[in-house]
């Protein structure tokens, strides 16, 4: 089914998705887009490449309690924080982003125990995928089409959207987008050339030129370990490197976390908080003893996770090109660059 | 843990507490389960570990000390850690008595292949605190139900001081039979110690039995460690058969958080019991 | 006169390649090629080859003295430095991280860097405002004169205007957007504790969620680590993912400094820290 709304209608849309439930959609704020839980239908703002954080956070907040508890008082009366999630839309998700939450599925509830968390936020989440603008050039950062994610694929979505001049032509991807695009009264029927439209922009998005380098997942993974202990490269790689977390953080795949018992005046909360492995003490055992000391050993940790480390484990890289961790890099490395000198070296 | 989330802790009460220690920071717990099923559900082996949780200070993942032959309770050995990062859960544990209820999340992690252990001869190497994990196998496989299954069993244990030895009685309990050998060893004996003095390297080159169907299983601070486990491969055991548990620094013990990684294998939940032969195949990210 | 670019590139090459060369120095902080024209990078030359692939333009913001001391004491090192990047080396030598005979300063004169992640040009707003390094062994161009002198401190006009509520709540909404990734401190060229107050878990001196109150925690001491120490380079503002002004806090302590106490931050490897150095005729209105 292929239905189709004005963009300056979107507001409308907006508004009949808040009557079913939680909506998150980019909203801009002052220094960019970010994906928000709308609550007032006017904030959905469409009019963004992508967003500074990635939509992970839709799944896999920054924040999540788990526990209540007082101190000084018995551990029977300490209580789990119930997760009540209400039916929720994720809507105008970029490609390469929708690729991330099947990449990040694998590890939260597609090997070993389910993280609960994540689990029911994704079965209770409707996602509406987003074309990229493919009339304006792809951004220096982004090489989503070197790891074989085209700017408009909507494989990952329920609902894929594409924009058409001054419309958004709006497509159910699964079942349960078909259901929900059946009952929204909003969008008008397409017609053939609309259909064709969207059909063509798919096709145009798989031959999207952004940055690419061939890279086949296994080689690379290979090519990683070899380079494991090669301190000279890893050197080279990180000299400007600050180790701080601004790329993990705003990485749609990064997915560490810390355990924290944060306690004010006697009560306190058990919640994970996003963790990154470019921090000094992310290792730092309580002895002591801590096996990543320098900047290099840490930086080689966050580029073998994604592309070697991560295909070994689960069979994908754990990265979608999406050019974040380059663009908010405070001395602008480039992950695709030293992806590209290491199948080089 | 709880049965339908895994990051929510199990009741448990301190039903014992033995210091094991002259220095008082090493003390073995003795925990019951507050929730009948919770004991019943709480099926481990020798060499899994547990996050000991306290709410207000934190989790610490620690090695099981006691052995599944030894029904109704589960012990851990815990050193007071920190000296860089206080050891805030460590410190509150020691700090309480019996009686005190904290929480529990396991058994995590892999075993000691027992199965894989079986009708060989087992060469068991232990150093510092970083016995417990092996008192739990030794004392699994010295049951009655379950010696017949294992070859000729050689204890190899060694700490700093004689005053730093645990499980002082077990040890002179084991001494006294004539199915398990133990050689213990200190690195600096005191005007009492009439036993060995030497580095357990040196000594495991003195007395390991022949490599001959015979699987070494080694835990230890890493610097001993590192040391043993090019011993046994040079007296000619494969590194199939040269067994170690790593330590890395952990947080949900599950393989969720990406803190506790070594190469591809995350030490909680893919290890920490790993095989020279597996270690070799990780790059060196963990000493 | 037009900054020459290539020619402080050119004479930043010559002279990396000869102090490597002659064994002057083992390294020398610089700038090297990124992934585009618009975003060079910090870079380390450690043989004379390495020379080859310094590279100097308008997008060169970095402050290099951030990472000298990430080297160990004694490392004889020269570093590319512009008027506030020289601010920081000074502070440095100050507080006694590194001495001045293991440095060979390279003097970059310059006006018009501009911001790689907006492209916006970079003065007295969010920086120094200064145009020729203050101190430098060798200058690679000539001084700076002529362009319009700018006090550091007059955008702080709206933000003095503002009473206290406002401007509490100005830093609550501000800070309210932190998500904690430290870029701040790790770009700050006078943030080396280690390990940072806010790493600590005993005692405790903030959580570790992007919320309300350790976000304040976190920043607002951070601001007064840096009381006095600030040299107004604007790397943190700029290394901000979130577009946090952390500038216009670290400008108004360093006024009210240099207001009490005569003395700015960096200026001069002669003085000591001025939070350190109690002079009997030091201004008591600090304690007010």
């Amino acid at each position: 089914m292929l239905k189709k709304t004005a963009i300056n209608k979107a507001t409308e849309l907006a508004a009949a998705l808040m009557e079913k439930g939680t909506l998150i959609a980019p909203v801009k704020e002052d220094a960019g887009f970010n994906f928000r839980e709308i609550s007032d239908a006017k904030q959905v703002d469409l009019n963004f490449h992508n967003t500074i954080i990635s939509p992970k956070s839709a799944f896999f907040p920054q924040t999540e309690d788990f526990v209540r508890y007082q101190t000084g008082k018995s551990i029977l009366e300490a209580t789990p924080v119930e997760l009540n999630i209400k039916p929720a839309f994720l809507f105008g998700v970029r490609p390469c982003d929708v690729k991330s939450f099947e990449i990040m599925d694998i590890h939260f509830s597609g090997t070993g125990l389910v993280d609960p968390y994540w689990q029911k936020r994704r079965e209770a989440t409707t996602v509406f995928g987003y074309a990229f603008d493919l009339d304006k050039p792809a951004e220096a950062e982004e090489f989503y089409q070197t790891l074989g994610i085209g700017a408009a694929d909507p494989e990952g979505s329920d609902i894929f959207m594409v924009k058409k001049d001054n419309d958004l032509l709006m497509k159910a991807i699964t079942p349960r987008g078909e259901k929900l695009l059946t009952g929204l009264n909003i969008p008008s029927e397409a017609s053939a050339d609309d259909e064709k439209y969207f059909d063509d922009t798919v096709a145009a998005g798989r031959n999207f030129k952004t940055r690419s380098t061939c890279v086949d997942a296994r080689a690379t993974a290979k090519k990683f370990e070899d380079l494991f202990h090669n301190t000279d490269f890893w050197e080279k790689m990180s000299h400007a490197c600050l180790s701080c977390g601004a790329c993990t953080f705003v990485c749609p795949t990064c997915y560490c976390f810390d355990i924290c018992d944060e306690t004010l005046f006697s009560r306190g909360t058990r919640r994970r908080v996003w963790d990154a492995c470019m921090f000094t003490d992310f290792t730092l055992e309580a002895s002591g003893h801590n096996p990543r000391t320098k900047v290099y050993q840490r930086l080689r940790q966050k580029v073998c996770h994604k592309y070697s480390y991560h295909v070994r484990k689960y069979g994908v890289i754990s990265c979608v090109g999406c050019g974040r961790c380059t663009r908010y890099c405070p001395v602008n490395i480039d992950i695709f660059s030293i992806v590209e000198e290491a199948v080089k070296a | 843990m709880s049965s339908n989330n895994p990051y929510i802790p199990m009741p448990v009460e301190i039903s014992k507490i033995i210091d094991e220690v002259d220095t008082h920071d090493i003390k073995t717990f003795r925990f019951t389960f507050l929730n009948k099923e919770d004991g019943e559900n709480f099926k481990y082996l020798p060499g899994q570990f547990a996050e000991l949780s306290i709410y207000g200070k934190g989790e610490s993942p620690i090695g099981i000390a006691s052995s599944p032959t030894e029904p109704g309770y589960v012990e851990f050995t815990v050193q007071r850690a920190g000296t860089i990062l206080p050891g805030l859960v460590t410190a509150a544990l020691h700090d309480m008595d019996e009686g005190g209820k904290i929480g529990l999340r396991g058994p995590l992690g892999h075993s000691w292949p027992v199965e894989f252990l079986e009708k060989k001869n087992i060469v068991v190497v232990g150093g510092g605190f970083a016995f417990t994990t092996l008192r739990s196998l030794i004392n699994y496989m010295l049951h009655q139900d379950n010696r017949s299954r294992f070859g000729d069993i050689t204890v190899i244990y060694g700490a700093r001081t004689p005053g730093l030895l645990l499980y002082k009685d077990e040890l002179a309990g084991w001494g006294k039979r004539d199915d398990i050998k133990t050689v213990i060893t200190v690195d600096k004996g005191d005007e009492t110690w009439k036993g060995r003095q030497g580095f357990v390297p040196a000594v495991c080159k003195e007395v390991a039995p022949s490599p001959n169907n015979t699987v070494a299983v080694i835990c230890g601070p890493p610097v001993m460690i590192k040391f043993t486990l090019p011993v046994f491969f040079e007296l000619g055991f494969s590194k199939e058969n040269i067994l170690t548990s790593l330590e890395m620094r952990m947080k949900c013990g599950i393989g969720k958080c990406g803190r506790c990684n070594v190469g591809y294998k995350y030490v909680c939940s893919d290890g920490p019991v790993f095989s020279l032969a597996q270690l070799e195949e990780l790059p060196r990210d963990f000493w | 006169m037009a900054i020459s670019f290539k020619q402080i590139e050119d004479k930043l090459k010559t002279e990396a390649k000869g102090l490597l060369e002659t064994g002057k120095v083992s390294l020398v902080l610089a700038y090297g090629k990124g992934y585009d024209e618009k975003h060079p990078m910090p870079y380390v030359a450690r043989r004379p080859s390495d020379a080859d692939n310094i590279v100097f333009n308008e997008f060169c913001t970095h402050n290099m003295a951030r990472y000298m001391v990430r080297y160990p004491a004694g490392t004889k090192m020269a570093v590319a430095v512009k008027a506030a990047d020289s601010r920081a080396v000074i502070q440095l030598i100050q507080e006694e991280k590194v001495k001045r005979e293991d440095l060979v300063l390279l003097g970059i004169p310059a006006y018009g860097m501009k911001n790689p992640k907006t492209g916006e040009t970079i003065d007295s707003k969010t920086t120094c405002g200064l145009y020729n390094p203050v101190l430098y062994d060798v200058l690679l161009g000539e001084e700076v004169h002529g362009q319009p002198v700018v006090s550091p401190y007059d955008v702080l006009a709206q933000y003095e205007a503002m009473d206290k509520e406002a401007r509490f709540a100005f830093w609550k909404k501000e800070l309210d957007k932190c998500i904690r990734c430290y870029a701040c401190r790790k770009a700050c060229p006078m943030c080396y504790c280690d390990p940072c107050f806010i790493d600590q878990n005993k005692p405790k001196w903030g959580e570790k969620s992007p919320e309300s109150a350790g976000n304040l925690m976190y920043h607002l001491t951070r601001f007064h680590h840096l009381a006095g120490r600030c040299i107004d380079c604007g790397e943190c503002s700029r290394a901000c993912p979130v577009n946090i002004p952390l500038y216009l806090f670290h400008k108004k302590v360093a006024k009210d400094c240099e207001d009490m106490f005569g003395q700015a931050a960096g200026m001069s490897v002669e003085d000591k820290p001025v939070l350190v150095n109690f002079r009997v005729d030091d201004s008591d209105k600090i304690l007010e």
